[in-house]
């Protein structure tokens, strides 16, 4: 008994160090790579890969809650602009330096993102989504009518790596806010790599999504859960918005709290796989990229939006599983002539 | 005195205004009973059809009136062609139906408002009208501009219609059917592509109408759809989501609200509570409010 | 000598007008394999339900061990040491088996990871523990659902048809398995239409028709009485007579 127990116990942990393996070294060399990349680009590309960093890891935020748990969330981006005011906040009124308004604005916004969920995760499916939506316009609203946040004047935050507290001399802005950003984004993956596809949590957040009740009988507490999901989520979204407000300097209820941040998190978990790794970090690249390029090369950046709105019709009609589940080999092309003829069969209509 | 004939004045704009969500309301609860979606869509088919009135009212004589029909029948034939997509992506094995629809729509919503957007520019633009531009005497009252009026009676024929297809026509019977029992309403030999196509087709119609009223009443922009959405989701929230009766109430307690929020709390605070109202509601009365209860 | 483990006192649900449970009141003793049969609504998976928190009774008691559990929520049920498993066996997806049984909140004092390994090879899957679950046989899925139930170390397991849909041969091995988890000391309750699957495992027989428990006896007391012929017969679908 003792000597099979030992060889299954090997067998497995030599059956998931094999898996890791691939894993670790394809994090690390991504890790090397775009940690020596800014030596290689100019301002104008740090600042495009910049903004990949960030939607990357705002995508990955939402595909936790989103993705995993499948709760969805139609109003994440309400924490991306509350921990951009809220770092605002901190650093005028407080005159405290960048370090504590992000810290500040990730406690402010998990705790907040605590108060919302025990009420709101209560409703499922479309009553979450609109409640959730709901909720972001009636924050950006609330931000435009009080004082605290600038209202309509919107919130100038003071400038430099500087008011770090960290002293950087001679560092350029854009190369502090990438590594900035760096940091953020890896740790956010990595986390997610652990939490979701490691650990018993990560097993129980899917079982619940998949089959709640199920779930429930197995002794998992399923509200609890949801809870610390939506929790965690909320608050590394508002770690962006706090990072990504000290580098433009300047919020507006009308900018940090649109809706089109949280659309552009949901389209890119969406487009590169929901509940996967790949996908969120696949989607963040495209989509900013294709963002970045239409209004680069067309000068015109309204055309972005039409194109977004065809390609997530398109992802949802004959690629539901994102660009992962193409390279997995789920959408061939039988499966797209399948779609296309069960399609043709609903435009049966006499 | 002047403040009980402002309270009137507000009153009666309010009734008016209702008027016309009620017009937008009533589809979009529809589209739900029968289809189970609840459609992001929604605002910007107000928003397309008021841009319609725009744009084809000076070729139709400078009226934005005559546009009216026209837009039912161009928006009830886009609403064909859509249906049979969104009936798709939520039925068949692919997984979370339910986050396939929501974002479907949210897609659509999203290319209507681009294109627009990059068609015609961000200005607004206002829907022509020339019999429409004098003002309504109401002894005791006020002055009520010709337009609101008019548009509301003209939702209100346009509900009034809507109601007698559905409750007196085979195929607003067949229509009802469906949202009662889909699979029973399929044994009973209802071509149920057909009715789903047609109920969404009325939907996309209706809702466009509404939006040349509003067109008419204030004018087309391209980032409009929004707010309408909001509206909708508000009169269903409060009726019960996919009960058409409700939507009378609701709609006349929305344009209610906005016209006496605007005049006695402060224009700027109207969305804040509406938005806020809507996610209170949720969460207070989650099936109470919502007729057909939890969504599955 | 033996010992009451599960204890309903006139458990009632209703629903609007319909009383799916109608102040049931039965006891299970520890060790012991009862069936629970009834023709189609007559209460069974409502009172599986109501046994597990998913519904909270209107009226009556369950107590369980000695505590009384009515109203809990389902996973502190679950957790006291009462598993269930669902009519349909739906592992959850985009997982390996393994991690299915890994995601069970098992008590805090076992080795999860033995455990798990434990209970597959038990079940004899273990070949496939690291294949992702949606990829497994019909009943396999039904073994895996039997798995995780396990990893809670239940000491009573309610099982909604547990052989339904699976072939002749693994439905005797899935027996075989609950046998030797009874002589181990495990408790069953058991929603089954199959009466040849019945006959051969269970000690006593509860009757449930029209939401009430109407008979309890061994298998051939309950066969040869008039009330459980009449509850069956006088359903309209005369193919549900299953004695």
């Amino acid at each position: 008994m003792g000597a099979e127990n030992d060889l299954s116990i090997r067998n497995r942990i030599q059956a998931l160090l094999d898996r890791d393996d691939a894993h670790l070294w394809l994090f690390a060399a991504g890790t090397l790579f775009l940690t020596v990349l800014p030596l290689a680009l100019n301002t104008f590309w740090t600042r495009i890969a910049l903004g990949v960093l960030l939607w990357v890891g705002l995508a990955q935020s939402w595909n936790m809650i989103g993705g995993y748990a499948g709760y969805l969330d139609f109003g994440h981006g309400a924490y991306f602009g509350a921990g951009a005011f809220v770092t605002g906040i901190v650093m005028t009124e407080l005159e405290l330096p960048f370090v504590a308004g992000l810290l500040i604005a990730g406690v402010f916004c998990a705790v907040l993102a605590y108060a919302v969920g025990v009420p709101t995760l209560r409703l499922s499916g479309a009553y979450f989504a609109i409640a959730t939506w709901a909720f972001a316009e009636a924050i950006k609203e609330l931000a435009l009518i009080i004082e605290i946040t600038g209202g309509t004047y919107g919130m100038t935050i003071p400038t430099g790596p500087g008011t770090a507290g960290i002293p950087l001399v001679g560092w350029p802005d854009e190369m502090f806010f990438y590594y900035l950003m760096l940091v953020l984004t890896l740790g956010t993956i990595a986390l997610a790599y652990w939490l979701f596809e490691h650990s018993e949590f990560g097993f129980r957040v899917k079982a619940i999504r998949d089959h709640e009740d199920a779930a429930q009988s197995l002794g998992i507490d399923a509200t609890k859960i949801k809870r610390r999901v939506y929790v965690l989520s909320c608050a590394i979204a508002a770690l962006f918005g706090s990072a990504n407000a000290y580098y433009i300097t300047f919020v507006h209820p009308n900018d940090v709290l649109a809706p089109i941040i949280t659309d552009q998190m949901i389209i890119m978990a969406l487009l590169g796989g929901l509940g996967t790794i790949g996908g969120p970090i696949i989607g963040g690249v495209l989509i900013f990229l294709l963002n970045r390029m239409t209004s680069l090369f067309l000068g015109q950046t309204t055309l972005y939006l039409p194109l977004i709105g065809v390609l997530i019709m398109g992802i949802v009609l004959f690629a539901p599983s994102g660009v992962v589940g193409i390279l997995r080999g789920e959408v061939g092309r039988e499966d797209v002539k399948r779609n296309l003829r069960e399609l043709a069969e609903k435009f049966n209509i006499l | 005195m002047v403040s009980t004939e402002l309270l009137g004045q507000s009153i009666v704009n309010g009734l008016l205004l209702g008027g016309i969500y009620v017009t937008v309301g009533v589809g979009f609860a529809l589209v739900f009973g029968v289809l189970e979606i609840i459609d992001f869509a929604v605002g910007e088919y107000v928003m397309l059809g008021a841009f319609m009135g725009a744009i084809v009212a000076p070729v139709v004589g400078g009226e934005g009136l005559f546009v009216v029909p026209l837009a039912f029948v161009a928006f009830f034939l886009v609403g064909m062609i859509v249906q049979p997509f969104l009936h798709h992506v939520t039925t068949g094995d692919r997984p979370m139906p339910l986050l396939m629809g929501l974002v479907f729509t949210f897609g659509l919503a999203i290319f209507m408002r681009g294109s627009v957007l990059t068609i015609f520019g961000p200005n607004t633009r206002a829907v022509p009208t020339k019999t429409l531009e004098g003002g309504i005497d109401v002894t005791g009252i006020g002055t009520f501009p010709e337009v609101r009026v008019v548009t509301a009676v003209v939702g209100v024929l346009a509900l009034v219609a809507f109601m007698y297809y559905l409750y007196r026509t085979t195929g607003g019977t067949a229509i009802r059917a469906i949202a009662e029992d889909r699979d029973i309403a399929r044994l009973m030999g209802v071509n149920i592509n057909r009715y789903q196509s047609i109920a969404y087709g009325v939907y996309a119609g209706l809702t466009a109408t509404g939006g040349v009223f509003i067109g008419l009443i204030y004018s087309a922009g391209p980032g409009m759809g929004l707010q309408y959405t909001a509206f909708a989701f508000f009169m269903i929230v409060l009726a019960g989501l996919g009960y058409l009766p409700g939507i009378i109430i609701s709609g006349l307690v929305l344009g209610l609200a906005q016209s006496l929020t605007a005049v006695y709390i402060g224009g700027e605070l109207v969305f804040f509570v509406l938005f806020g109202m809507i996610y209170v509601l949720l969460l207070v009365r989650p099936e109470g409010l919502l007729g057909k209860g939890e969504v599955s | 000598m033996s010992e009451t483990l599960l204890q309903t006192d006139g458990l009632t649900k209703r629903f609007g007008a319909l009383t799916a449970n109608d102040g049931i009141t039965l006891g299970v003793d520890r060790g012991e394999i009862r069936g629970i049969i009834g023709p189609n609504g007559s209460g069974k998976t409502t009172f599986f339900n109501s046994l597990t928190g998913f519904y909270t009774p209107d009226a009556g008691t369950v107590t369980f061990e000695g505590t009384d559990i009515t109203g809990w929520d389902s996973h502190r049920i679950a957790r006291q040491g009462i598993g269930r498993t669902f009519q349909i066996a739906a592992p959850f997806g985009n997982m390996t088996v393994r991690q299915n049984m890994l995601a069970v909140q098992t008590p805090k004092s076992v080795d999860e990871h033995e455990r798990a390994q434990e209970i597959l090879e038990f079940l004899d899957i273990d070949h496939i523990a690291d294949d992702d679950a949606s990829g497994m046989s019909g009943g396999q899925k039904k073994l895996l659902g039997l798995g995780r139930v396990l990893m809670l170390d239940p000491a009573c397991i309610l099982l909604d048809e547990p052989t339904a849909g699976v072939n002749p041969a693994l439905a005797d091995r899935i027996l075989d398995h609950l046998r030797d988890l009874n002589d181990d000391g495990t408790t069953f309750l058991i929603i089954e239409h199959d009466m040849d699957v019945l006959k051969q495992i269970v000690d006593t027989v509860s009757v449930l028709d029209q939401g009430q428990h109407i008979v309890q006896g061994t298998f051939d007391e309950v066969s040869t009485d008039d009330r459980v012929r009449e509850a069956y017969l006088g359903s309209a679908d005369e193919d549900e007579v299953p004695i």
